[in-house]
């Protein structure tokens, strides 16, 4: 049954990820365009005697996510640009708690309420932080339903192995829209792990004593302690689960550099380009957490220009300043609002001289 | 008080064409309340059918000033206009006679924003807060809410298996709102105009806060035909699910009392979302939601001091 092609949203390739990973806690809030994944999860856990629980709000949502992370079960929210505004306080917790989680948002067009548009607007806020504090959280960024799928099941596998909230971004166009995705064998879910506040009472010689979970650091030098051994996490995380995607590098002279759904776009733009006798290419980050800054950076060396393209007013563009090379000269495709960019419009950018 | 041609007369101040489906009772409950007014009022609203509908940009349903915000903050938005306007009377900038409505769906106002509306009631805003229920999330596509009733099948309390439709009775916001000891909370229904109008009248004569729940069906949620929203509104009075009642200054009183008492079954087999309660093996709940209301209405009959 497992080798069988089916047609699903990415919405629903998110959920059933989630679920394949061993995910059976999943606590939601509606928002348009993500909903579908809390409606799949509300019709499929309770018959896998998993939790689904709607909250009040996303500020209650996520902090139920802290609550069941904290009891060591694989746990999983989702929602869409303005509810995961509402979920930064959490996130700072979370994070400093080193709670492994899986944060997932269908990203639509901002700022403010906004519309219910596809869009990559909330690029600072999953990879620059959004809470307060010093905190990192890696952030996947899938172009296909079969990717959305397959990040969410990586998603968990990070979280627990860097005891850290893990966040994936898709947009509305991604979460909504349908593709073939070839679903892996599922997992059982996973023990939980030995920091968990399981449950203890210490009546009995020979009893573990109670475990806590706290985020308040108050004796001189213990929180510059907990923020040095973050810090230390991040840069281990850093070097080793940097992520990304290249097609028709060896010899370009100028590259895309997109994620999710634009990277689409970019691709097909790269492709007629080509045809054209233009020598183009994509880089494609996975991680948009940490930054694949030296690939890009070694990269930027060789081409002549990069075209960075984003459904926002220029956020990764940061990014890609930093790492890439002086010599390089960098261009920007940018839309906003809700609005896509399409081929053709990549495609003529990549033409200009 | 206006009798019915009086109120035709009056300048509607929400226009037609906004974008609300055939049958919302929603954009009928604002303008009975706006026909009330006799002031020039300001509007606030939370996220919900009723904002999306009504302010398609460019365009704007309303022909008074509006301001939204997000869905957790209608109360509070409103207090901070309330508040600032309070300020200008003071410092003498402003003189007019201004009133503030504070409009919120159910998931707006029971669930999100509760902690919000709260705060505006115990500190005491010159505001008529006004939940139009129509018992989920419909703005998302029918979420259950703290509004949905026992057994309603929602898309987030799917009736199947393993749940037969939502598991939780119903929150009761008004008695809430009662406990905030606010000089005015009232019940009332899109199907009842007269009372409608009579309660958001003297909520905005009242000084301080008040609070209106009005019962909004929603064609789409609770599954009935367009024309039938207002009947679905009167059968949810006459069948005590929905009591039309009034708490003054702590004391309550009912407006209107059914001539009999009509079993819910009727009114609930007009909506699909509580189809599944008449397939074999829910009898049990289906006693429960008339047990349910029985046990509600009499207590609130022992509160009104009504035989």
């Amino acid at each position: 049954m497992k080798d069988q092609v089916e047609l699903v949203s990415g919405n629903r390739a998110v959920a059933r990820g989630a679920l394949d990973a061993g995910c059976r806690m999943y606590f939601g809030y509606p928002i348009t365009p993500q909903t579908e994944i809390a409606e799949y999860m509300s019709m499929v856990l309770p018959e896998m005697n998993g939790v689904f629980l709607q909250a009040e709000s996303e500020l209650a949502a996520i902090n139920m996510v802290y609550g069941a992370a904290g009891a060591g079960r694989r746990v999983m929210t989702t929602s869409s640009s303005p509810g995961i505004s509402l979920m930064m306080e959490g996130l700072s917790y979370l994070s400093t708690a080193e709670l492994p989680c899986v944060i997932v948002n269908v990203m639509r067009g901002g700022p403010g309420l906004g519309n219910i548009s596809p869009a990559q607007g909330d690029y600072f806020q999953a990879v620059k932080g959004g809470g307060h504090g010093d905190y990192r959280t890696p952030v996947l960024a899938p172009w296909s339903v079969q990717e959305s799928y397959d990040l969410t099941r990586t998603a968990f596998d990070l979280a627990d192995r860097w005891r850290n909230p893990v966040f994936i971004l898709l947009d509305g166009l991604l979460g909504t829209m349908m593709e073939p995705l070839r679903a892996r064998e599922p997992i059982p879910e996973r023990a939980a792990p030995s920091w968990a506040t399981t449950g203890m009472f210490a009546r009995e010689p020979g009893d573990r004593a109670p475990r806590s979970i706290y985020t308040l650091h108050m004796p001189e030098g213990a929180l510059t302690e907990v923020n040095r051994r973050l810090q230390a996490k991040y840069q281990e995380i850093t070097r080793e689960e940097v992520r990304y995607d290249e097609h028709f590098t060896e010899d370009a002279e100028v590259v895309v550099v997109a994620y999710g759904s634009v990277a689409r776009s970019a691709l097909q733009a790269v492709r007629i380009a080509r045809q054209q006798g233009r020598k183009a290419g994509l880089f494609r980050p996975v991680t948009l957490w940490p930054f694949p800054e030296e690939a890009l950076g070694s990269l930027s060396e060789k081409v002549e220009k990069i075209l960075v393209a984003e459904m926002s007013s220029g956020q990764m563009l940061e990014d890609v300043r930093l790492a890439a090379a002086p010599s390089c000269k960098i261009d920007f495709l940018g839309a906003m609002g809700g609005e896509l960019i399409y081929p053709g419009t990549i495609l003529a950018r990549l033409l200009e001289e | 008080m206006a009798n019915l041609k009086q109120l035709a007369a009056k300048e509607d101040l929400l226009t037609g064409g906004h974008r609300a489906c055939a049958g919302c009772a929603a954009p009928i409950i604002v303008r009975q309340v706006l026909l009330a007014a006799e002031h020039p009022v300001v509007v606030g609203s939370a996220t919900g059918c009723l904002e999306v509908t009504t302010t398609l940009f460019p365009y704007t349903a309303w022909k008074v000033p509006f301001i939204h915000n997000a869905f957790e903050n209608s109360a509070a938005t409103v207090s901070g206009v309330e508040a600032a306007y309070q300020s200008l009377k003071r410092q003498g900038k402003y003189d007019k006679e201004v009133r503030f409505i504070a409009f919120g769906g159910d998931g707006g106002t029971y669930d999100i924003g509760l902690q919000s509306l709260s705060g505006a009631m115990e500190r005491g805003h010159q505001m008529l807060y006004i939940c139009y229920d129509n018992h989920a999330y419909m703005n998302t596509g029918i979420q259950r809410s703290s509004a949905t009733p026992l057994g309603a099948h929602t898309t987030t309390s799917p009736a199947g298996k393993v749940i037969p439709g939502k598991k939780q009775y119903r929150k009761d916001l008004t008695a809430i709102m009662v406990a905030h000891n606010i000089p005015y909370v009232a019940q009332t229904s899109v199907s009842h105009w007269r009372d409608l109008v009579t309660k958001v009248k003297k909520a905005l004569d009242t000084p301080g806060p008040t609070f209106i729940n009005v019962l909004s069906p929603c064609r789409l949620g609770w599954g009935f035909k367009p024309e039938d929203t207002i009947e679905l509104a009167r059968e949810a009075v006459e069948n005590c699910f929905w009591p039309l009642y009034e708490v003054e200054n702590g004391v309550y009183k009912l407006t209107y009392k059914p001539k009999e008492k009509k079993p819910v079954v009727d009114w609930l087999k007009k909506q699909t979302r509580f189809r599944h309660l008449f397939k074999p093996g829910n009898e049990e709940l289906l006693a429960k939601v008339q047990e349910y209301i029985d046990t509600e209405w009499e207590k609130l009959l022992q509160k009104c001091g009504v035989e």
